[in-house]
Parts: structure tokens; C-alpha cells; sequence
């Protein structure tokens, strides 16, 4: 478990003092995908780099597994940071070794045997889907391989917990997905606890269990995915996760009802007019199909009539599609 | 044809240029073993670096900075007490070779520091986040990283070195400079002065040429295809 405590960090910047991070306090439990989302120059680079230290908190403390990082010694703080993988956006190998000699370079750190090591190396490779890469270097490599040797160099120490910066942000969309597949499988078959920091929504969308939202140095959110997403209380989540959602909100007059999709199957929409007889204008749409349900947001107007409004809510909840009036 | 020339046959000339060559060889390769970990210490200890320690950064830098910006004729004026003392001469080849190391160390540090800082931060970074300690930075990240860059500056050096070994006739060593400046010049053999100077361009092209070729062939950033294309 990672336990962020009241964690600040402050710049000393020729501008004077800049506040990057302010108190936060958050908790990634174990086998979680825990996604930070925000804007850039929210935070959130900082604050992933707080977590295995690689940038010192002014104030606060990270604790993982009850153990306090900012008061252990530097060398246990290097035997934990072994314990924790990390990949960047721009991947970061070591442009002069081998794909092979990249995965091996976390094994050499911590004095692995040689042919056990060569063993892991193979594993790996294997695991990301490159063993016939083993002899390239990352300049032979597209953006998308170099993120899985990246990967499995992160993952050759066996760690507890994998850190993402912006991993997929350089990425194109095809190679996105299968990025993320790949990290959703490392949770899901080897355990590995993953915090995501990203600015793309789809990434916490299609990957992550738990979300916060960092806005200006502070978390305004946090939670379930499912639950953010359904009904980001914060405007910044609003902002980011139903873009068109709030002009389409503040440029109408008259009572709407924002719905929210989680599996529907059912037309809903056109029921409400071929059941009720009750025409609804949608102001906002954004909605998916997966396996053939539902996914998504809609805003409609409501009809002026009391009793027609009751009418269409009472529609909308049998059929388990959630709204919220706005 | 000069009569010095001709004295000087063959034989002359080649023991001239090799003077210049060991001269310059034995300097630049010890002036490289002490500015390089100056040059690491410098990388490492700055303020942005693995391992920031203002003062000793503030210090080396400073003295690298004043050996720097002595001309090397009156840097060996200044060195003949220090010659004395270390190898208990001032004057022929030894006393060239200790002046000439003194003038190329610091030289070589800034370029040592400068190739190290080439190196990628977020590869730095991501060795740290491995749990690399300063050590393991930088024998197996930086050192390796930046190896195509160090042997250009090794290249570029040795040309320097080159060029500073002309003075050597000031205190009596060797080499083709001498040749030129404290014989053929006095007797006013033109020939002479012109095949020590074919001589030493010759000798600068085959080090710049196989220097780059090594630096080239090393570095594995550039894909295997693109190597045969000739830069410059």
C-alpha cells in the first residue's frame, strides 16, 4: 500500500517559491490501478516522483508498506526503489545497450547471477512480446517497443508496484491500446500495483480502478473511477471528463437531466417517445458501445410538465439509467 | 634543396615526427586519466547533478577555469619550478610532457563534463528510480552513454596537445616544432619548415579521421544503415 500524507513540495524558483504539490493526501491500495489525472502543471509529474523519492518532499510523508521514505537512509531507500518499477513518456533506455542489455541493467544493480539473470531477461522479453528484439538497440525500435522493453525493465527486480508518467502520451492510439492491455494484464496476472499519471482521459478510462484529480497543486477529486465518472463533483473533473458536457449545461434555459450509461441495452431514448408519447431534446451526447452496451453521458431537456417530468424519470430509473437534474 | 635538408635526411625527419607523436600520445593519455574523473566530479557534483556538492564543484571548476586561461607559453615559464620538482628536470621531452599534461588535464575535464551532460536526464533518472546509487550512475550510465561523445573529445584534445607540443624547442625537447622553429628557421631552410608542417597536417587528418571512425563506429544511436554515410 502507498500512503501519501500531507505530502508538499515546494520549487525555490528565481520568481520566488512555487508550490507544485499542497498537502495531499492520498492512498493506493494493493492491486489497485490508481490513475492521476489532471492538467499540465497540475502536479502531477512532481507527485509521482515523490512517491519513490526520485524528488524529496518538502513536507509530508510517503509511506509504502508502514515504511516511512523520507526517514529511511539512502542506502535502503535505493533497495526500496528496487521494489519499484517506473516508466516515462519518453521511455528513457540507455541508447547504447541492447534491448537484452537494457532489461538487464536493473538485475546487474542488484548483483543477480549472470545466467539467472539471462533467464529473467528471456522471460521478459517474452512476457512483452519482443524476444526477437533481444539484439536490437532502442534506435532500431518504434516508440510502441521501446515502451515495452521499458516495461520490462521496470518489471525484471519483480516489483510490488509500477509507476507510470504519462507512458502512453507519445504513443498513437492503436499503440496506446495495447500498451495499456499490456499493463492491465500485469495487474491483473502478476499483481503489481500500478499508478497511471496521465492527461488523457481514455487512459484512466479504460484501465484504471480508482482515479484522483489534481488541479492546481491540490486533489479535488477522488475515487472509484466508476464513481467520478458517473458524477465528477469537482468543475475541473467535470471539465475533463465530459468536456462538451458543460456548455451544453449553462447554454439552456429551461430544466435538464443529465443521464448517465453503465451497461444500458435497451433504446432508452426513443422508448421515452414511442412508450410515453414524451419528446426529449438532447443537448449533449457522448456515449459508447461495448458489447453491444451503452456507455456514457447525455444531457435532455425535461418537459415543463410536473407530471411529465415524474414520467420520464420513473422511465429512465427502470431501465437503470442513472440522472441527475441540472 | 637545403643544406639542412639534406643533413637531416630520412632519419631526421622520422625521429622528429615520432618525438611529436610519443610526445603527444603519452600527454594526452595521462591528461585523460586525470581530467576525466575531474571532468565526472564536475558532472556529478554540479547543482542539477546526481550528486550536488556546491563547494567542491565551485573549487574544481575554478581551477580548471584558471589553468584554462594561462597561454601555454607562459603556463611553462610557470612550470619549470613544478617540472623540477616532479621529475627533477625542466628542460627535453620528460619536463615537455608533464608541462604539456598540466595544460591538456583541465582542457580535458570541460570536455569530459560537457559530454557527460549530454547524456539524456531522463535516462539518469530512470537508472535512479531503479535504485542506482552515484557509483553505478556512472560507470554503467553515464561513462557508457556518453562514449561516443568522450572519444571526439579525446580526438579534438589530441589535436590541441598536437598543436601546443610546436613549443617545445623553448626548453630544448623535441619534435617537428622544434625542427622547424629552433633549426630551419635560424638557416632559413624553407623546405625544411614546409615538410614539418605536411607533416603535422598529416599526422592531425589520420588522428581526426580514426577518431571519428571509432567515435562512429561506437555509437549505437545511429542505425547500422545510415553509418556509411559520411558527415562532416
Amino acid at each position: 500500500m502507498i500512503e501519501l500524507k500531507k505530502l508538499s513540495k515546494v520549487y525555490a524558483t528565481a520568481r520566488g517559491p512555487l508550490e507544485a504539490l499542497h498537502e495531499i493526501d492520498l492512498t493506493v491500495k494493493d492491486g489497485a490501478i490508481y490513475g492521476v489525472i489532471g492538467l499540465s502543471g497540475a502536479g502531477k509529474s512532481t507527485l509521482v516522483r515523490c512517491i519513490n523519492l526520485l524528488e524529496r518532499p518538502t513536507s509530508g510523508q510517503v509511506i509504502i508498506d508502514g515504511e516511512d521514505l523520507t526517514a529511511v537512509r539512502k542506502k535502503r531507500l535505493l533497495e526500496i526503489r528496487r521494489g519499484i518499477g517506473m516508466i516515462f513518456q519518453s521511455f528513457n533506455l540507455l541508447e547504447q545497450r541492447t534491448v537484452e542489455g537494457n532489461v538487464r541493467f536493473p538485475l546487474e544493480l542488484s548483483h543477480t547471477k549472470r545466467a539467472q539473470a539471462q533467464e529473467r531477461v528471456r522471460e521478459l522479453l517474452d512476457l512483452v512480446g519482443l524476444s526477437d528484439k533481444a539484439k536490437a538497440y532502442p534506435s532500431q525500435l518504434s516508440g510502441g517497443q521501446k515502451q515495452r522493453v521499458a516495461i520490462a525493465r521496470a518489471l525484471a527486480t519483480n516489483p510490488k508496484y509500477l509507476l507510470c508518467d504519462e507512458a502512453t502520451s507519445a504513443l498513437d492510439p492503436n499503440t496506446t491500446a495495447s500498451i495499456l492491455e499490456l499493463l492491465k494484464r500485469i495487474n491483473r496476472d502478476m499483481g503489481v500495483t500500478i499508478v497511471v499519471i496521465t492527461h488523457e482521459m481514455k487512459v484512466v478510462e479504460s484501465i484504471c480502478t480508482d482515479v484522483a484529480v489534481l488541479d492546481r497543486s491540490r486533489i479535488a477529486e477522488e475515487g472509484k473511477v466508476a464513481d467520478v465518472f458517473s458524477f465528477p463533483q469537482s468543475e475541473i473533473a467535470r471539465e475533463l471528463i465530459i468536456p462538451g458536457l458543460i456548455r451544453s449545461i449553462e447554454g439552456n434555459g429551461g430544466k435538464k437531466l443529465r443521464l448517465v450509461f453503465d451497461g444500458v441495452t435497451e433504446p432508452v431514448i426513443a422508448g421515452l417517445a414511442l412508450r410515453l408519447g414524451i419528446a426529449v431534446n438532447i443537448l449533449y451526447a457522448d456515449a459508447k458501445n461495448i458489447d453491444g452496451k451503452a456507455y456514457g453521458h447525455m444531457v435532455i431537456t425535461l418537459p415543463d410538465d410536473e407530471g411529465q417530468a415524474e414520467l420520464v424519470k420513473r422511465h429512465l430509473a427502470e431501465r437503470n439509467v442513472l440522472y441527475r437534474e441540472v | 634543396m637545403s643544406k639542412l635538408f639534406i643533413q637531416l635526411g630520412f632519419e631526421g625527419f622520422a625521429l622528429a615526427a615520432w618525438e611529436t607523436v610519443y610526445m603527444t600520445a603519452i600527454s594526452t593519455a595521462i591528461a585523460y586519466l586525470i581530467g576525466l574523473p575531474v571532468g565526472i566530479l564536475l558532472c556529478v557534483t554540479d547543482k542539477d547533478g546526481v550528486r550536488p556538492v556546491v563547494w567542491l564543484n565551485k573549487l574544481l571548476g575554478a581551477a580548471v577555469n584558471i589553468l584554462r586561461s594561462i597561454p601555454f607559453i607562459i603556463l611553462m615559464v610557470a612550470l619549470i619550478p613544478f617540472s623540477r620538482a616532479l621529475i627533477g628536470t625542466s628542460i627535453g621531452n620528460g619536463a615537455m610532457i608533464v608541462m604539456l599534461v598540466v595544460a591538456a588535464a583541465p582542457y580535458i575535464a570541460r570536455m569530459a563534463e560537457s559530454a557527460l551532460k549530454e547524456v539524456d536526464r531522463g535516462v539518469v533518472e530512470a537508472a535512479r528510480s531503479m535504485g542506482a546509487g552515484v557509483f553505478a550512475i556512472v560507470w554503467k550510465v553515464y561513462l557508457p552513454e556518453a562514449k561516443p561523445s568522450l572519444i571526439v573529445g579525446a580526438v579534438i584534445s589530441t589535436v590541441t596537445v598536437l598543436g601546443y607540443s610546436a613549443m617545445a624547442g623553448t626548453i630544448a625537447a623535441g619534435g617537428l616544432g622544434t625542427l622547424a622553429v629552433t633549426q630551419a628557421r635560424p638557416s632559413n631552410a624553407q623546405d625544411v619548415i614546409w615538410l614539418c608542417v605536411a607533416i603535422t597536417v598529416l599526422i592531425v587528418q589520420v588522428v581526426q579521421e580514426l577518431g571519428m571512425w571509432i567515435a562512429r563506429r561506437t555509437d549505437r544511436r545511429i542505425p547500422p544503415r545510415a553509418k556509411k554515410i559520411r558527415t562532416k
